[in-house]
């Protein structure tokens, strides 16, 4: 059983935002791919000592599950949220 | 329940995170491959090899059978273990440099005899184990370790071409196809036909990937995603060369 992983979760509008410090190298690829420009850099601090990141506000990321895709490790997940009419 | 990373199970968690580098395009090649064995349930038939270079850091990268050759020789020690053990999976890693320079003959050779292997090749058009030194991908102009003057075509060639080579060598039951990294649902799709073609035991099943590699190339995220995206993809034609599967698998795909 493998012990539980930090995580940082941020609610927004139409997803949760969930990123694991321990696997974000801070590379940067998620944030360059993002097409609304939703991330930006947190002062939380990843794997080699890089900044991860964390999105910029609540209601830009469209929840297209792009920057989870390019991930290279893995670090982030994206809930969908069900839309409420 | 609290939430866990999106890794893909075959994946040796211990070993995480991995080796590569930060933005290295292996992490994306290997998710590919990963959630692939994942979906069709081969962990306990497949034999993972890796070549030398930055792919030999994938060598406890899956928790099923792995080995690692040097130089090129990967594609013999898996045809070797196709011809003896011929209900395995046989899944060859490489990169450029093993793959197109010091293990051509190998390649060419397995490819000729059409083995029923599968083989994946990252191209990052460098050496970047050893530092970033020009490999036979290296585009025209680019500037490298060994080419500070960016490559000069009139001494060192034009960049090597695999699958369109590979293409023409095959005989009939061979998938061949390039895909890249910054189209990751097109990427996984072809990764599965290329193993889905062995399992079927039609013939040889070559992938090679466009990948990033920001250290060597000295840029940050943005250049990195527009050398990828602007230049390497346009000397490298994204697409499938060859497929036994038919009209309904063989869209040349803008995702």
């Amino acid at each position: 059983m493998l012990k539980e992983m930090e995580v940082i979760s941020a609610s927004m509008e139409r997803a949760v935002f969930n990123i694991f410090p321990a696997y974000c190298k801070g590379c940067g690829l998620c944030t360059e791919k993002c097409p609304n420009n939703t991330l930006k850099w947190s002062d939380k601090l990843g794997a080699y000592g890089t900044p991860t990141v964390i999105p910029r506000d609540e209601d830009s990321c469209i929840a297209c599950m792009i920057c989870a895709m390019v991930c290279p490790d893995c670090a982030i997940v994206i809930e969908r949220k069900k839309r409420t009419k | 329940m609290a939430i866990a990373p999106a890794t893909p199970k075959s994946w040796y968690l211990p070993t995480k995170p991995h080796k590569f580098c930060p933005g290295c395009g292996h992490g994306i090649v290997l998710k590919a491959l990963g959630e692939n064995i994942d979906e069709l349930g081969i962990q306990n038939d497949i034999i993972f090899g890796c070549d030398i270079g930055c792919s030999l850091l994938a060598w406890d990268f899956f928790a099923c059978d792995s080995t690692q050759t040097h130089h090129g020789r990967v594609t013999p020690v898996m045809v070797g273990l196709k011809r003896s053990r011929p209900e395995l999976l046989t899944v060859g890693y490489m990169g450029d440099g093993g793959g197109y320079s010091i293990g051509s003959q190998h390649l060419l050779n397995a490819a000729v005899r059409n083995e029923t292997i599968t083989l994946i090749l990252v191209n990052n058009t460098n050496y970047g184990m050893t530092g970033g030194q020009m490999s036979p991908t290296t585009l025209p102009g680019q500037v490298t370790e060994t080419t500070p003057l960016g490559r000069d075509t009139a001494i060192t060639g034009y960049p090597t071409k695999g699958p369109e080579f590979l293409s023409t060598l095959t005989s009939d039951g061979a998938y061949i196809a390039r895909a890249t990294v910054s189209k990751y649902k097109q990427l996984k799709r072809f990764m599965r036909n290329a193993l889905r073609n062995q399992i079927e035991g039609n013939g040889f099943s070559f992938l090679e990937v466009l990948a990033t590699c920001p250290t060597n190339w000295r840029t940050n995220a943005q250049q990195t995603w527009n050398f990828l995206e602007d230049e390497i993809e346009k000397e490298f034609r994204v697409g499938e060369m060859k497929t036994p599967f038919g009209k309904g698998d063989k869209e040349v795909a803008v995702d």
